[in-house]
């Protein structure tokens, strides 16, 4: 999700973000509009819908980014098993204080314990899945941590966590990486099979919400959060995503945020 | 008296051996063959533990040497002693509700376990394959015992929804607690055999099924258990017996030992 372009203090990434998912309503006022344009290879099709707020150029900011996935035909969309999601370049995560929090420990401990300079955001998604004749729906709470290095490159770790009817805990991870233009860098997010019970499928994403960087009103003057480019790019802010399915099949979907 | 089908479609019918999906949630494998048909079943704990709420899934395939098995029109099932049932959390639904509404009528939290199958119809006198799924409710305890409501839900070419009520029941040792289903007489189109099932899974209860519930006031997650594995496995592995008996009377009993939890007895 992020990529590492670091500057000294603050610790200064790259963001092309991309979290799986999708992302948190911002104030309507604060956020700029996101045009955005969903194609679909397969039965299943995603749209996403990103959001900066402020959109000021060269400002701290909060980029909520939505992902909103569809099968009219099946009811349940396919699940979503990679997403590589594309970000504006120029679009940079500051992180004031290098700490991580590592897989194993969100797997065996959840979000608790995690180095409050870890955490780069919070987020919410709906699963369903075909269970008898029933579509169960479950609500998922999600928590955005700076995951370890890995070969230098930043990671991401989301864990996720429903409660009912399953009290089932997952964790999403992801890689940041450069990408080419006009995107500045790509955020590639491993997401593994939800089990729900032995025979049945697994649950699918049908909407996945993250709101990565301190929200204004929270915002520490330590907090993780994102600056925005020092200028905007003819058209807008871009932003992209692809997503592979369970069943090989891939959707693309494209956003552009206006210039402030 | 044997439970009576839900049927808005007067004309075809059915004959689901739901019950057959209740013998696999108490046997791990069990062959049984009778008259050239063949009744193959499989059954495991999710997680193998003892003492443990697992979801238990089951699966179970009928083999005939004419084509078409034989419907089924009563079934038991028996797991081993200790294998207990904790019901508490668990909210019930009405089998009125059920046969009214459908599943939406029931209260989520009174789902205890999920299903399907194929089962074969005559149509002009061809066997047509139709899915159906399973979906199971607890009910309210009759008579102080447990009773799961299922809900065959087939939709093409012939749509039916019957409802059946499998009953607590026990068996003599090694085995305990047991289900017992009638199946009602399920007949298709007028001149044409009973419907039967070809095969069958079911998928009852697990290890993570949490409901909220206020609790003096307070909102909390409650953890269901449901089945519970029994604490001790015995030599050989924890035996399950069924017995099912056909439309034409005649039964047939299938016997199994499921393994033992891994480095465990």
């Amino acid at each position: 999700m992020l990529h590492r372009s670091m500057v000294s203090r603050p610790h200064r990434y790259a963001v092309r973000t991309a979290t799986a998912g999708r992302a948190w309503a911002m104030p309507a006022a604060l956020s700029a509009c996101a045009v955005l344009a969903g194609s679909a290879h397969a039965e299943t099709s995603a749209t996403v819908t990103p959001l900066l707020s402020p959109d000021r150029l060269g400002a701290r900011s909060t980029l909520s980014f939505t992902t909103q996935f569809a099968d009219p035909s099946a009811g349940v969309p396919a699940p979503v098993r990679r997403s590589i999601l594309r970000f504006p370049a120029g679009l940079t995560l500051e992180v004031p204080h290098l700490r991580s929090c590592s897989l194993s420990h969100l797997r065996a401990r959840g979000a608790s314990g995690c180095p409050a300079e870890s955490a780069l955001g919070r987020g919410r998604a709906l699963v369903e899945a075909h269970l008898g004749s029933q579509t169960v729906a479950e609500n998922i709470s999600l928590w955005v941590f700076l995951g370890p290095l890995r070969n230098l490159q930043p990671t991401i770790e989301i864990l996720g966590q429903g409660y009912t009817p399953l009290d089932e805990r997952v964790v999403l991870s992801g890689t940041m990486g450069p990408t080419g233009a006009p995107y500045g860098e790509a955020l590639t997010l491993l997401i593994p099979p939800i089990p729900t019970l032995a025979l049945e499928p697994d649950a699918s994403i049908v909407t996945f919400s993250l709101v990565i960087g301190a929200r204004a009103q929270r915002r520490a003057r330590d907090a993780n959060t994102l600056r925005l480019p020092a200028t905007c790019p003819e058209g807008g802010f871009p932003f992209a995503a692809e997503f592979t399915y369970a069943d090989g099949s891939i959707s693309n979907s494209t956003a552009m945020v206006p210039c402030p | 008296m044997p439970d009576r089908a839900a049927w808005p479609f007067p004309k075809p019918k059915i004959r689901f051996s739901v019950a057959a999906l209740l013998a696999c949630a108490c046997l791990s494998l069990a062959a049984v063959a009778w008259a050239g048909e063949t009744l193959t079943v499989h059954a495991s704990f999710t997680p193998d533990e003892l003492s443990a709420p697992p979801n238990l899934s089951t699966t179970m395939t009928f083999a005939s040497s004419t084509g078409v098995p034989r419907p089924v029109s009563s079934l038991v099932a028996y797991g081993p002693t200790g294998l207990a049932v904790e019901v508490r959390g668990i909210a019930t639904c009405e089998r009125a509700r059920l046969e009214i509404d459908g599943p939406s009528g029931c209260p989520a939290e009174s789902r205890v376990g999920f299903g399907g199958g194929v089962g074969v119809v005559e149509l002009a006198g061809v066997p047509v394959k139709e899915s159906y799924t399973l979906d199971f409710f607890l009910a309210p305890r009759e008579r102080g015992h447990l009773a799961i409501l299922i809900y065959a839900d087939a939709v093409s070419p012939v749509p039916l929804q019957p409802v059946l009520t499998a009953r607590e029941t026990h068996g003599p040792p090694p085995y305990g607690f047991g289900l017992a289903v009638e199946v009602p007489p399920v007949q298709t189109v007028p001149g044409a055999a009973d419907a039967s099932v070809e095969s069958s899974y079911a998928s009852l209860g697990g290890a993570n099924i949490a409901y909220y519930r206020k609790i003096h006031g307070e909102r909390k997650l409650v953890h269901i258990r449901g089945l519970v594995t029994p604490p001790t496995c015995p030599n050989g592995g924890f035996p399950f017996e069924t017995i099912v008996t056909f439309e034409d009377r005649t039964t047939s009993t299938g016997s199994y030992l499921s393994p033992c939890p891994r480095g465990r007895r």
